[in-house]
């Protein structure tokens, strides 16, 4: 049916065009501006390093500030693109950032991949157990253990080698929470972080047990290999910022020392952040929470119901015509979205699609993926309601001279809408609570401004309920709406 | 010469392997009423949805008005063949066994459907045309109701005033009492006997023997899909010749 490849085709162009617009307008388009843009990966999430200052919700930290001086000495223009460690070399490669500031440690693996800088950060690797645990003080006592770890950090590369069972974190805060809970004997992590954790939560429930043996490590910039201009602009100013004490005054700030340096002495980090009650956590981190919830996950939610709407109408009309073409087509997309996680189709459009050339922003691909799964679930629900019209209609409004068209959208659409809106309805409030997987394609939705809050302040239990009771307010108002766009659609049939 | 209003030529129909139509000729002079009888399964309600193409015939040729389609010679191409049939389709209103008015929409409103949407009508004057239409079926104060608060009658009688309100050159009923109680059949039927006296062009596909017997200027009776026979009612209802009609009628009226 040739009316339903034109709607299909509508909706793609649609679709094409805002991720387009949305993509150029991102980068670059701010005014005069003419220094280049450097966009860094960095975890938000990695305190005291890379985190949201809890009363003005910025990112901040040592490896940021470093960063920062870093642009400008080299006069670039930062952009800062949060994301967890295990994705960060996997952005790095997409070239969806040039460079990682992030306590990359050195080691031969990612020299051979990748462009390191010169050394701005030297420390130990210690060993972090649960408070009184005894016989876990060296790498040696880790064999056939269980740590908690960031998968793809040179700590969980330490602690494999040492034999121990690796379990996959995203980030210091939680690997802690695992110590704390018992649900790993160690984790093993930079002195620095775990001194953060101690000095932040002020927590007696976990200690440091040992250091990894003898050697320091080097913590660097790493930029891709093809990028040796930028590498080269970065040492340059790492050099320089040595020679003038910029570096050395940056960590002072959060260490007491400078870790810029080998062997500067015990780095003190109890001047730093304050331990902060749960209700002021809470305080801090609301209005950023419910930001994330009106300038993203709203929004996100409601194009990508509109446009995978229109998506779903396509498939449900191209499922029902007589053409054999655009039925298999319609059946294949159907299949597939509803066959495979959404979580893998975030990336395949996020990650995978960069390879063949196709490189959305977060945004873009976020609605792109969120709109392509709404239209493979919503497409089935479209065509049961509209077969759920009875022909005579159809035929009396071909009787009148109605084409197609006009049958549809005057005929059909408001009487299968009564079928459809209570399914639809679900789907809209899946869609809501699904926008939560978005902080793995970088958008900074509700919960990434939970997550920043809880590993900046190590404590999660409040502020993942403040987050679920945001979500459940939002799909109660849903749900209240669904009700009465049900009662206006009924009024016109006996009951 | 008569004006020949709606002509049917040599049309069969098959759906699968049962051939429902083997063959229909008939010829329906304009400003009179044609009643088509028949046993269910007959093809009647078949022949009638040939005239607007609700059904496409496999072979024969259909006229209404001034469109004629040759269905031996469809355009093999779906556009100019749906352009062909629409055109024939436009030429008749249809009423329905079961109404199928448009249930969202108000008694007005499905009256105007047609003339304001697809005729382009002004809407002030496809108003006034729909208000005179529903007074004249006695319906002028139902114009704001919605089809569910009407009774069956009232909304067949609305369906018939959505058939005229396209001013078509022919209206076609589709066993348009079948559907009702009883008491409810009387205000129909007279509706649709003033619609011959006032001169419309009607095909009517019903079970009323008395009614088509006052009404028709010609009965059609169908079986196994042929016309077996057609006259004036006199004819065909009073004298039937064939053995077949003869047969029906028998049943018919021994039931009645």
């Amino acid at each position: 049916m040739r009316h339903a490849a034109r709607l299909l085709a509508a909706a793609l162009v649609t679709l094409a065009v805002l991720s387009g617009g949305s993509a150029s307008a991102s980068p670059a388009a701010e005014g005069t501006d003419d220094r280049p843009v450097v966009r860094v990966g960095t975890e938000g999430t990695y305190p005291p390093f890379s985190f949201h200052d809890s009363a003005t919700n910025d990112l901040t930290g040592y490896d940021v500030e470093v960063i920062k001086a870093v642009a400008k000495e080299a006069g670039w223009r930062l952009e800062f693109v949060e994301t967890t460690f295990d994705a960060i070399f996997a952005a790095l490669d997409a070239g969806r950032i040039d460079v990682i500031a992030n306590q990359v440690t050195d080691n031969p693996e990612r020299q051979a991949r990748y462009g390191l800088s010169d050394t701005y950060t030297y420390s130990r690797g210690v060993i972090v157990v649960k408070k009184g645990t005894t016989g876990i003080t060296s790498l040696e006592d880790l064999d056939g253990k269980t740590t908690a770890q960031s998968l793809t950090s040179n700590y969980a590369e330490i602690a494999r080698e040492a034999g121990a069972n690796v379990e996959g974190v995203e980030g210091f805060a939680q690997a802690a929470a695992l110590v704390v809970q018992g649900r790993v004997d160690a984790l093993v992590n930079d002195n620095l972080a775990a001194l953060d954790y101690l000095n932040t939560t002020g927590s007696d429930e976990i200690e440091i047990s040992g250091e990894i043996d003898d050697e320091v490590s080097e913590q660097k910039l790493a930029f891709r290999q093809d990028d040796p201009e930028l590498l080269k602009q970065a040492n340059d100013a790492i050099a320089a910022l040595k020679a003038d004490g910029t570096l050395a005054r940056i960590s002072d700030q959060y260490f007491k020392i400078d870790v810029s340096v080998e062997n500067d002495g015990d780095a003190d980090l109890s001047g730093g952040r304050a331990v902060r009650s749960d209700w002021q956590i809470v305080k801090d981190a609301a209005w950023p929470m419910l930001r994330g919830l009106l300038i993203a996950t709203i929004p996100i939610t409601i194009i990508s119901f509109a446009l995978g709407l229109a998506l779903a109408v396509a498939a449900a009309l191209a499922n029902i015509s007589g053409s054999r073409v655009l039925r298999g087509i319609a059946r294949t997309y159907i299949s597939i979205i509803r066959g495979t996680p959404l979580l893998v189709q975030l990336f395949i459009v996020f990650y995978g699609l960069p390879e063949i050339g196709l490189d959305l922003a977060p945004w873009p691909a976020a609605i792109l993926a969120l709109s392509l799964n709404v239209g493979g679930y919503a497409a089935e629900i479209v065509r049961s309601a509209i077969l759920s019209v009875p022909k005579g209609q159809f035929e009396a409004a071909s009787t009148i001279g109605m084409g197609y068209w006009q049958t549809l959208r005057r005929i059909v659409f408001p009487q299968a809408a009564r079928t459809a809106v209570p399914p639809l309805s679900n789907t809209l409030i899946s869609l809501l609570k699904d926008t939560s997987l978005l902080s793995v394609v970088l958008v900074t939705e509700l919960f990434r401004e939970a997550v920043n809050a809880a590993s900046a302040a190590q404590v999660f239990l409040p502020l993942y309920i403040v987050a679920a009771l945001y979500y459940w307010i939002v799909c109660a108002l849903l749900a209240a709406g669904q009700g009465r766009i049900e009662t206006r659609l009924n009024r016109f049939v006996a009951s | 010469m008569t004006d020949i209003r709606v002509s049917a030529q040599g049309v069969t129909k098959a759906f699968g392997d049962n051939q429902v139509l083997r063959g229909i000729d008939f010829e329906v002079p304009a400003g009179t009423t044609t009643a088509l009888l028949g046993p269910s399964g007959s093809g009647k309600t078949t022949v009638l949805r040939t005239l607007n193409a609700l059904e496409i015939p496999d072979a024969g040729t259909v006229r209404v008005g001034e469109v004629t389609v040759d269905f031996d010679h469809l355009p093999s191409g779906r556009k100019a063949a749906r352009a062909q049939t629409d055109r024939l389709r436009a030429q008749s209103g249809m009423v329905f066994q079961s109404h199928h008015l448009f249930p969202h929409k108000t008694v007005l409103e499905n009256v105007i459907e047609g003339p304001v949407q697809v005729q382009k009508v002004p809407l002030d004057e496809a108003v006034s045309d729909a208000r005179r239409l529903l007074e004249q079926v006695g319906l002028g104060e139902k114009a704001d109701q919605h089809p569910f608060q009407l009774s069956g009658g009232q909304q067949q009688r609305v369906g018939i005033a959505r058939a005229l309100a396209l001013k078509p050159r022919v209206v076609l009923f589709d066993e348009p009492t079948s559907a009702l109680d009883p008491e409810l059949v009387g205000e129909v039927l007279e509706v649709i006997k003033d619609l011959a006296e006032e001169g419309w062009t009607t095909v009517i596909v019903t079970h009323e023997i008395q009614f088509a017997r006052q009404v028709a200027d010609q009965v059609l009776f169908l079986d196994g899909g042929v016309v077996v026979e057609r006259g004036t009612p006199a004819e065909v209802i009073d004298h039937p010749r064939e053995e077949r009609t003869q047969r029906f009628l028998r049943r018919i009226l021994d039931r009645g």
